[in-house]
């Protein structure tokens, strides 16, 4: 009653144009109040630290306590032309070749394990999704164990009769051993998206699927796939830019080694400032990160957004 | 009807899938039921039980509480205090100020709001640890290093929390605003009276989603708070692997311990969770 007595009266409203102005520099007011701490944040978080970064990356200091000075492009070109970033890079692209697919058909095959039915259903999902809230410190202290040479793992191994594995130790089965550990994390969290978006999709796709005889692998190939598209799409993004920033197992079970086999990008920025005490080649490094990380987070942003088109 | 969606259709195939899907769980669940068996064991039983293999590696020959009583009287314990008391400011106020974010971005009609909205969603998105680096340096300028108010700063905006807030909050039909407005409420009145109440599924999925990032971070605390008396958890439990002698009962039984609190909470909210990670835009 009220809301249509409203409208009336509006509509009869005796300035109506000078009454919408006021209204409109009123909310601007109000929103900026809103608004503020958030911009604030946004300034003291996103803004001053990623301009830090890129006028850091320009400058170089003759010595520790001398000021900086501007070089131009000195840091990239030390960077780009020293074996070691280029080892960095392809550490890091390694990593994400391997851990994305990984990570992303291993959770489609458990939403859709856990879109059937099946005595203890319940119990198994919360098994999958239990791991998602362990801390990426505890997951990497109490995988570390796991992988020790006498650890469980390996315990398990020879007993069926597999010869122990080095796991973190050996150049060719360190990153894989951080991608396993990392996934148990991981895996459960993207599940979780995916179990919503099968939940989505209309059955009346399906049944239509069955009257027109179509098995289980035909109506996962042209309905079930073609409907998670737009989660797959978020899933593969979140994922990536979650991997960029893989830091703790790094920093704890390998610090980049052995033989550099592990030396990811953001434990190497942090090495770079934090442990040579080289800030400017670091920032140059950060600068690099973050440039990737924009361009992957606008498309994600993109993605996110995409509903309001359908 | 049997869809064909479903792959267990035959007894035969019903019997596979929950054979699978049972495996599955067990493996994912193995290493925390490890943990937790070993949290209970004596430092020495650790090791012996597991390797060789034998059945004692998830049975525990020995029990005891030792492993907890020492690590909460020690640093361990003043570390997930803080972790407790910097996670829990952090969601309160992260909500509060994502909420009047989202609030002015849904319900204000000023122009600019879409710009304004893509700006700050995008720049919280770039995730916090890949500016940690940078942001550390200043953070020690401004004298910000080992204190709550430095740990507590970069969890409070959350590009996802105001994302899912603000989908929520422009579900609620403007009119209930509107008439609101016209019976002299003000617009402070309207987000806490009205908005606030009626978005209790999006504020427990934002929170969680502001909680697990503030609980598991690692990167910040290791560059800015490394101070005994600010000390968080996860710190003080990669501090008690790498210590010179290592205590594998101390380490399992701090694991368990920063694992139980979220692992509550996700299964308590576990569905207004997975609720607001549906509507992060997966949805079609």
């Amino acid at each position: 009653m009220t809301l249509l007595h409203h409208k009336v009266d509006r509509e009869a409203g005796a300035q109506p144009a000078s009454r919408r102005r006021r209204r409109g520099s009123g909310v601007w007011k109000v929103a900026l109040v809103f608004l503020a701490p958030t911009l604030l944040l946004l300034l003291v978080l996103r803004v001053i630290p990623i301009t830090e970064a890129i006028v850091a990356s320009f400058q170089r200091s003759p010595s520790r306590v001398a000021p900086p000075r501007w070089v131009g492009f000195e840091n990239y070109e030390a960077l780009l032309s020293n074996g070691d970033f280029a080892q960095v890079l392809g550490v890091t692209g390694l990593f994400i070749l391997i851990i994305i697919p990984f990570q992303v058909i291993s959770a489609i095959f458990l939403a859709l394990l856990l879109n059937e039915r099946f005595p203890g259903l319940g119990i198994v999902r919360a098994f999958i999704f239990v791991p998602v809230a362990a801390p990426a410190a505890v997951a990497t202290v109490v995988w570390g164990v796991a992988f020790q040479p006498q650890g469980p793992i390996n315990a398990v191994l020879e007993a069926v009769g597999i010869p122990g594995q080095p796991f973190l130790t050996s150049p060719d089965q360190a990153l894989l051993a951080i991608i396993i550990l990392m996934s148990w994390i991981g895996v459960g969290y993207w599940t979780l998206f995916l179990v919503a978006g099968l939940q989505d999709i209309p059955h009346e796709l399906y049944e239509a699927a069955s009257i027109d005889g179509a098995g289980w692998w035909r109506s996962f190939f042209s309905i079930t796939l073609p409907n998670l598209r737009r989660t797959l799409a978020f899933i593969i993004v979140a994922d990536t830019v979650a991997s960029l920033i893989a830091f703790v197992p790094v920093a704890l079970l390998t610090r980049g080694g052995p033989a550099d086999s592990t030396r990811l990008i953001m434990y190497d920025a942090y090495n770079n400032t934090f442990v040579l005490g080289d800030p400017h080649l670091g920032q140059a490094e950060v600068t690099i990160l973050i440039l990737v990380l924009v361009a992957i987070t606008a498309l994600q942003f993109r993605l996110l957004g995409r509903e309001k088109e359908s | 009807m049997i869809l064909p969606n479903q792959m267990g259709t035959t007894r035969p195939r019903r019997v596979i899938v929950a054979t699978v899907a049972w495996t599955v769980g067990i493996l994912f669940a193995l290493p925390l039921v490890w943990m937790l068996a070993s949290s209970f064991r004596t430092s020495g039983d650790i090791f012996s039980s597991v390797y060789p293999f034998n059945p004692n590696i998830l049975i525990p020959r020995t029990f005891t509480l030792e492993n907890y009583s020492k690590l909460l009287t020690g640093q361990f314990g003043l570390s997930v205090f803080n972790s407790i008391v910097v996670t829990s400011i952090t969601v309160v106020v992260g909500l509060f100020l994502s909420a009047m974010a989202a609030f002015a971005l849904a319900q204000l009609k000023f122009r600019g709001a879409g710009i304004v909205f893509a700006v700050i969603v995008l720049s919280f998105l770039i995730p916090f640890d890949a500016i940690a680096v940078p942001l550390a340096n200043l953070f020690r300028d401004w004298g910000l290093a080992n204190s709550y108010l430095g740990l507590i700063l970069p969890g409070i905006a959350n590009g996802f929390a105001i994302f899912v807030l603000r989908q929520f909050f422009l579900a609620i039909p403007a009119e209930l605003a509107e008439a609101a407005r016209m019976d002299g409420l003000s617009w402070w009145g309207i987000f806490w009276q009205i908005y606030l109440p009626l978005s209790k599924p999006a504020l427990i999925g934002a929170g969680f989603t502001l909680f697990l990032f503030q609980w598991s971070a690692y990167l910040w605390p290791l560059l800015i708070a490394t101070r005994p008396s600010v000390m968080l958890g996860p710190i003080a439990l990669t501090n008690l692997a790498t210590a010179q002698e290592v205590n594998f009962g101390a380490i399992f039984a701090g694991a368990v311990l920063l694992t139980i609190v979220p692992l509550v909470l996700l299964l308590i909210f576990q569905r207004h969770f997975t609720a607001s990670l549906a509507s992060t835009g997966s949805k079609g």
